[in-house]
């Protein structure tokens, strides 16, 4: 790719930002003339821009959406949604535009077609600015399909249409597979888009394919799955006469499927394997004579595990719809990973590196002209004061260099914040909420890889805010608070982390219901629940499995979403908290290191082998009398301030064989993992360093318990454990 | 070869990529008449359900994989009706 088309196309991926923010805001509030000005702007920018490389269908495409702009600030035509929906698509349209042109180098040859769409839009929005969706395009494919497949249409929700081009088969996608995982899939249905030829003139390679298909899912998730196809795709909600037929199981099916379950509550002794396949087949059965495909595949795959059958069955039985299944529900998000691959860095931070690269030159010189003094038998203190000094001015430039290669390697969390705006918007529509999303601290800076990450955890976040936290406006109403709801996302640093936090103005975490749920559910025993605080209930949120939802939503999947959200920041290195204000609200908070290449750490010895500890897992180390040291079953515990912690020994847990217990007091290192306190018996403890860690490959890649390596300032290899996997 | 022609007519096994567009394509030209039996076959690419379309080949089924089974097999029997 040549360098003018780089720089364009980083220039349109800014443009493109900066448009979709004015347009959001000025949705928020018609009447700020700064932010259609921007708007305007933006879109005439990019038209130029697309003029200077010759990608005629993209300035037509934008000159369609800047006269409809230009018709806004001369006051000609009112700012409506639908405009402000049609201009974020003809942008939707440039980013999928942009994202083939920097896999392939090329202007993608297939956009006029996707261009005449958008003019095509934006002229029926001129000509009858408050007329009605431009979804009045021939709708015979709808009927056509609900006539085709009338079982699976009393339960559909949309329908979809993908066109994809003619070339797609050459970039290596398969619109076919894509429907495949579509979320919610009922009836699937093929055509071509021109007729075939004869079979020895066609080519096998060009797609011809026209795909329509019915969904249970919600617009939202269809629209989250074609993302980055917006031209392609044509979606049609259809009436929502789902809801209710869903849970109608014919009683014949209702006694099969309850029966299966009542197979399922039996205590689990041999063949309990083979009653679970048996049950998950008969099942799966039931449901797929009547048609519910898509449930009945939901059922296949809940059959690995007894747990997840015994709900998805109940979730069957309670009518509850099958929107789509988690994997499906995180959603594809694979084209904007493309963005942050070029990264704009301050022409200062650049200058630091070039100041520094010269200090570490005389450095290095110095240390030539003291290893020639050494060669010539100089006198032994002076050349170790000499290395002394220069050790001290090596150690200051490198702690810079590090500083400065981690300022080049930051990103403002902007990048990811930036998307929220948008999918809250059409997240808040599809479940009828009002919700005011307020981004706040989007110049934070945190590690690329860090902000990179973000976006999937945030999203669960926002989704749960929207889904669990938010009433309804009557709800909030008689609660006498605002009718509109507000989510917070807000970044900020706190020393050497990284704050997000998600909080809502909603009804917050219901104790009363956790606990009930928890018990419930046999997330944690009776007396333990009995004992917790309200605090420590309200975090049972984040426990695996753990779902409040009485009702099973599409928006927020089936409770795995806050679990999944402490996985993936446990991840990072980074940890979750809750702080629940009752009827008020609730805030999520993520604390993330700020960097991810600097680890600091504390060494231990054990076995005769020197450990890593990652710094942010302990919390204190103790001496412990043995026979403060008692046996439990076949572990060991003490206790530490009213608090019994439960001990394991290093050495033991990696393989080692302990000679004879040792008379003198234990070494125990106190470490938090998640919410809970462990410790750890070594041999000694070693000191502070920080390290730069490698992640294993290769052979021990899967080695357990183990999180990376390190070279030590002697030559040797320092093994840094993975606390969460050892304690186990 | 997930894609193989005999005198009792054409296979489709397991995973078919794209790649087994062109060959399928040939045998189907060779012999417009040929049977395509899909009972083995667990997935294929959308280029494949492409040609099957194209060329109404008399489909043995049903097939293996489940999306192929309860979308695909039902997609193209309504496109040929």
């Amino acid at each position: 790719m040549n360098e003018f088309l780089e720089q364009f196309l980083v220039e349109s991926r800014e443009l493109v930002e900066q448009a979709a923010g004015d347009l959001l805001a000025l949705e928020e509030n018609p009447q700020d003339s700064d932010r259609l000005d921007g708007a305007f702007r933006a879109f005439h920018t990019l038209k130029g821009a697309a003029g200077i490389v010759d990608f005629h269908a993209m300035g037509r495409a934008l000159h369609a959406a800047e006269d409809v702009l230009s018709r806004l600030r001369t006051g000609q035509t009112p700012v409506s949604p639908k405009l402000i929906s049609d201009s974020l698509t003809c942008l939707d349209l440039v980013v999928q535009w942009l994202d083939a042109m920097q896999e392939t180098g090329e202007v993608p040859n297939d956009a006029e077609a996707a261009a005449d769409a958008i003019v095509a839009r934006f002229t029926d929005a001129g000509d009858a600015a408050a007329g009605p969706p431009a979804q009045a395009v021939p709708t015979q494919w709808i009927e056509g399909l609900l006539e085709k497949y009338p079982a699976q249409a009393a339960r559909a929700r949309v329908a979809v249409r993908y066109s994809p081009d003619a070339n797609c088969f050459f970039r290596g996608e398969d619109p076919l597979a894509l429907m495949e995982v579509l979320p919610g899939l009922l009836a699937l249905d093929l055509e071509p888009d021109q007729p075939f030829p004869a079979l020895d003139t066609l080519d096998p390679f060009a797609c011809n394919l026209v795909l329509t298909a019915l969904s249970s899912a919600s617009a939202e998730m269809i629209v989250q799955a074609f993302e980055g196809r917006a031209g392609q795709v044509v979606l049609k909600p259809l009436a929502a006469s789902s809801d209710t037929q869903q849970g109608d199981l014919p009683p014949h099916a209702r006694g099969l499927i309850e029966a299966q379950l009542l197979l399922l509550l039996e205590p689990s002794n041999e063949g309990a394997a083979g009653r679970l396949a048996a049950a998950g087949r008969v099942s799966a059965n039931v449901l797929r004579h009547l048609g519910r495909v898509d449930e009945a595949r939901w059922i296949e795959q809940a059959s690995a595990g007894s747990d997840g059958l015994r709900k998805a069955l109940e979730a069957i039985l309670a009518g509850a719809p099958i929107g789509a299944t988690e994997t499906a529900g995180v959603g594809a998000t694979p084209s904007h990973d493309a963005s942050a691959r070029v990264l704009r860095v301050d022409v200062e931070r650049i200058d630091a590196l070039v100041k520094l690269t010269g200090e570490l030159t005389v450095a290095k010189n110095a240390l030539g002209y003291t290893a020639a003094l050494a060669q010539d038998g100089g006198d032994p203190k002076a050349l170790a004061a000499a290395l002394k000094d220069q050790q001290a001015l090596f150690e200051r430039l490198i702690n810079e260099l590090q500083q400065s290669v981690f300022s080049i390697r930051v990103l403002p969390l902007r990048h990811v914040f930036q998307r929220f705006p948008r999918l809250v918007r059409d997240m808040a529509a599809s479940v009828g909420k009002s919700v005011r999303l307020i981004t706040e601290g989007d110049a934070t800076e945190a590690d690329k890889a860090i902000v990179e990450s973000l976006f999937e955890p945030l999203l669960h976040m926002v989704r749960n805010a929207l889904d669990h936290g938010v009433e309804t406006e009557q709800q909030r109403l008689d609660a006498g608070k605002p009718a509109i709801a507000t989510i917070h996302l807000r970044g900020s640093r706190n020393g050497e982390h990284v704050l997000i936090d998600v909080e809502d103005d909603g009804r917050g975490v219901d104790v009363a219901g956790v606990r009930r749920v928890a018990a419930e559910r046999g997330v944690a025993s009776a007396e333990a629940l009995a004992a917790m605080a309200d605090e420590e209930i309200a975090e049972l949120i984040f426990a695996p499995g753990f779902s409040t939802a009485s009702e099973v939503t599409d928006l927020s999947g089936r409770g795995v979403g806050m679990d999944a959200v402490r996985a993936a920041v446990g991840r990072l290195g980074g940890r979750v908290s809750l702080a629940n204000r009752p009827g008020l609200g609730a805030r999520v908070r993520l604390t993330l290191p700020f960097t991810m290449m600097m680890t600091r750490l504390m060494t231990v010895e054990a076995g005769g082998q020197m450990f890593g500890i990652p710094m942010d897992a302990v919390v204190e180390t103790v001496k412990v009398a043995r026979e403060r040291i008692v046996p439990v079953g076949a572990a060991r515990a003490f206790v530490l301030r009213d608090r019994t912690l439960p001990l394991i020994d290093l050495a033991e847990a990696l393989g080692e064989r302990r000679a004879a217990s040792p008379k003198t007091d234990a070494n125990v290192v106190v470490v938090s993992i998640g919410a809970e306190l462990g410790s750890l018996e070594v041999d000694r403890l070693g000191e502070r360093i920080d390290v730069m860690l490698k992640p294993m490959d290769g052979l021990l890649s899967g080695m357990p318990g183990v999180a990376g390596t390190t070279l030590l300032g002697d030559g040797r290899v320092l093994i840094v454990l993975d606390l969460q996997e050892l304690l186990q | 070869m997930t894609v193989r022609g005999t005198d009792a007519g054409i296979y489709l096994e397991g995973v078919c990529p794209i790649e087994d567009a062109e060959p399928l394509l040939q045998l189907l030209l060779a012999d417009p008449e040929a049977t395509v039996d899909w009972a083995a076959c667990d997935l294929a690419h959308g280029a494949i359900v492409q040609i099957l379309l194209a060329s109404r080949a008399r489909l043995i089924g049903p097939p293996k994989g489940v999306f192929l089974r309860d979308y695909v097999a039902l997609a193209l029997a309504h496109a040929r009706a």
